[in-house]
């Protein structure tokens, strides 16, 4: 029922869907797309690789009606088991219902603009509804100030029901460390961020240490998917395509790719702690999302998060076994990134010191090289066309039951 | 969004294109205080000379600055507006706490709960080892809802004397309030500003300077406590 009415809405708003209405049917791409996506829905099995494929590559899911079955695929929440009926909700004796109401009655921008108050406030209610239902289904989960502007973004493709179930899924996988009881986790992710920018573009990565601008301006990226920052929600269902599709460190990937983008303006700017987390932490809204997306998983490919925190394996290795994700549970089980980052540095050292103890300029670009040879080396291992683009390599692999193996390559 | 950036574009284009001289000081103020309370409000306030049009919760730390004038000085204050939730607090703010000239706490003259979590917020800044130096000040904001008032002023100046705190009663969204008709919010930062400008130890080596705001700085020796009574709108 209420399925319905927010489904509708979504519809109705011509600025929801990933991709204008313009052209709609006249591009053969396009028209390809949705072709590949429905027979990839009609296999049996489901393909989920080919739709992983498809939320990933050139303009993701392009349409809400896709989006609708396409992302509980991506999830693997079976739809036919959902129950019709939504488990009643206690807001009173909620510990975080306070915390929830106050950022929902706030959200109002999260809604179409033009939207009617009561439409909204409708819309708010169910929000609340699923945030309190998934609390209070997994009580080790802990409300967050953002999860708010990733669950909207489920309500308004999904309608109540199933944004539910697909919330309670995310929360309990990609978002699970957010919700820990402490944010220690959270900070730890975000410690990957510099490493990657550090590979990519020592210069950047320099500049930025020496303000010491710390990596809170990309807390909020993190942790909402960027739902929080983006202004226009076309662009913020286009990445949650590509995210839902992705191991749960691309959103990491993606912050330092955006980063990256912006060297120029980085480099200009005074190079201190206030002005730079300033610059960084107000997003362009103009950014060339295909590209950036196309980028970050390359860069994911290139140095993915088991490198990144390579040394940091130790006394690791059980624990994980009921997850796909294997990088992710890495990270999730304390390590350390910080503690790895030293090693790293010390190794560094180390290597420099035994050539001869040259200064080594060069160092960032070496590290470059190296990993790049790794990633044809892993290409021709796995015999898939190249044709593909790295990114949706770098997804389809992960996030399936390759992953594991990464840890046979790096061990 | 559109009120907020341009705002930012303001504030922004006062650093690149006015770029003031290197010895323009820095005050560094913090803002805390429990989620909702009007932090965002207050900071926007105070940088854009408007109340915002609709703020969302803030996710880890924001940035705002102004660039004042006091006796022909020009000064920059960077205001840092954190985030309420305590998960935020304790391992995401701390990076914030570094060089902070300034604290200002704030409560919601609404809620009983945002009044009695101030100890906790006190106690946050004594665990980042700011001295008794740093001055503080103690804001009750949306005064403009009198009438659903659960923080009486009484209780609030009890507790600003206690601490050594300045305490003034606001609302971002309607500063102007009663009789006066400055903008009450600018006049409290302002009045913070002040209060750096003259503290002798402060980031450069300039002569204090003694002018203060509405002579209300007499009992400066007094540690911490600077004499301000309770302002009201």
């Amino acid at each position: 029922m209420n399925l319905k009415k927010s489904r509708n809405i979504a519809a109705s708003s011509v600025s929801l869907d990933g991709i204008g209405k313009q052209g709609k049917g006249a591009d053969p791409k396009r028209k390809r797309k949705m072709a590949d996506i429905t027979q990839a829905l009609n296999a049996t099995p489901v393909d989920v690789g080919t739709l992983r494929r498809m939320a990933i590559s050139e303009g993701g899911l392009m349409t809400d009606e896709i989006r609708c079955k396409v992302w509980p695929r991506l999830l693997n929440v079976p739809v036919e088991n959902i129950p019709e009926k939504l488990d009643e909700v206690n807001r009173e004796n909620n510990k975080d219902y306070n915390q929830v109401l106050l950022d929902v009655q706030r959200s109002l921008r999260r809604f179409p603009p033009g939207m009617p108050d009561e439409q909204r406030m409708g819309l708010q209610e169910e929000l609340i509804n699923i945030i309190l239902r998934v609390l209070q289904k997994n009580p080790q989960l802990h409300y967050y100030q953002g999860y708010h502007d990733i669950v909207v973004t489920f309500l308004l493709v999904l309608g109540e029901r199933l944004a539910t179930a697909l919330v309670e899924k995310l929360s309990t996988h990609h978002l699970r460390d957010f919700m820990d009881p402490t944010m220690d986790n959270t900070k730890h992710i975000l410690n990957y961020l510099m490493p990657i920018i550090e590979r990519v573009n020592p210069e950047v990565y320099n500049f930025m240490q020496q303000a010491e601008v710390g990596t809170i301006f990309a807390l909020s990226w993190l942790i909402t998917w960027f739902g929080h920052v983006l202004s226009d929600f076309r662009h913020v269902v286009r990445l949650y395509d590509f995210f839902l599709a992705c191991h749960p460190l691309m959103p990491i990937y993606f912050a330092a790719v955006i980063v990256l983008y912006r060297e120029e303006e980085v480099l200009d700017c005074e190079c201190d702690m206030a002005m730079m987390h300033h610059l960084l932490s107000r997003i362009p809204q103009d950014l060339p999302y295909e590209t950036l997306i196309s980028r970050a998983g390359d860069l994911f490919v290139q140095f993915p998060p088991s490198e990144l925190a390579k040394g940091a394996t130790r006394e690791r290795t059980q624990q994980t076994a009921a997850s796909t994700f294997t990088d992710f549970e890495l990270v999730s089980a304390q390590q350390r990134p910080d503690t790895v980052l030293r090693r790293r540095r010390r190794e560094q050292q180390q290597e420099q010191q035994q050539h001869g103890g040259t200064a080594n300029p060069q160092l960032g670009t070496v590290a470059v090289i190296r990993p790049a040879a790794r990633r044809l080396v892993r290409l021709a291992v796995m015999g898939i066309t190249v044709a593909l683009g790295a990114a949706a390599l770098a997804v389809v692999n992960s996030a399936l039951e390759w992953a594991p193996k990464l840890n046979l390559l790096f061990p | 969004m559109a009120d907020m950036e341009s705002s930012l574009e303001f504030s922004s284009s006062l650093t690149s294109s006015t770029l003031p001289p290197p010895r323009t000081r820095i005050f560094k103020i913090i803002v805390i205080g429990d989620s909702g309370v009007g932090k965002t409000c207050l900071t926007y306030r105070f940088c854009a000379g408007k109340f915002p049009d609709k703020t969302e919760a803030t996710i880890g730390v924001d940035f705002r600055e102004k660039l004042i004038e006091i006796d022909g000085e020009k000064i920059k204050v960077q205001l840092w507006d954190t985030a309420g939730q305590e998960r935020f607090r304790k391992s995401m703010v701390q990076h914030y706490y570094r060089n902070v000239h300034a604290v200002v706490f704030v409560y919601d003259v609404t809620s009983a709960a945002s009044f009695r979590s101030l100890p906790a917020w006190i106690e946050e800044c004594r665990q980042h080892a700011l001295g008794h130096e740093v001055p503080r000040i103690l804001v009750g904001n949306k005064c403009d809802l009198r009438h659903a008032a659960q923080v009486s002023t009484e209780l609030a100046q009890q507790f600003a004397d206690a601490h050594s705190m300045p305490l003034f009663e606001t609302s971002a969204k309607n500063p102007q309030g009663g009789t006066n008709d400055s903008d009450h919010v600018e006049a409290i930062f302002m009045t913070v500003a002040h209060k750096l400008k003259s503290q002798k130890p402060l980031v450069l080596s300039q002569p204090a300077n003694t002018v203060t705001l509405r002579g209300q700085d007499q009992d400066e020796e007094q540690r911490g406590n600077w004499g301000c009574n309770c302002w009201r709108s």
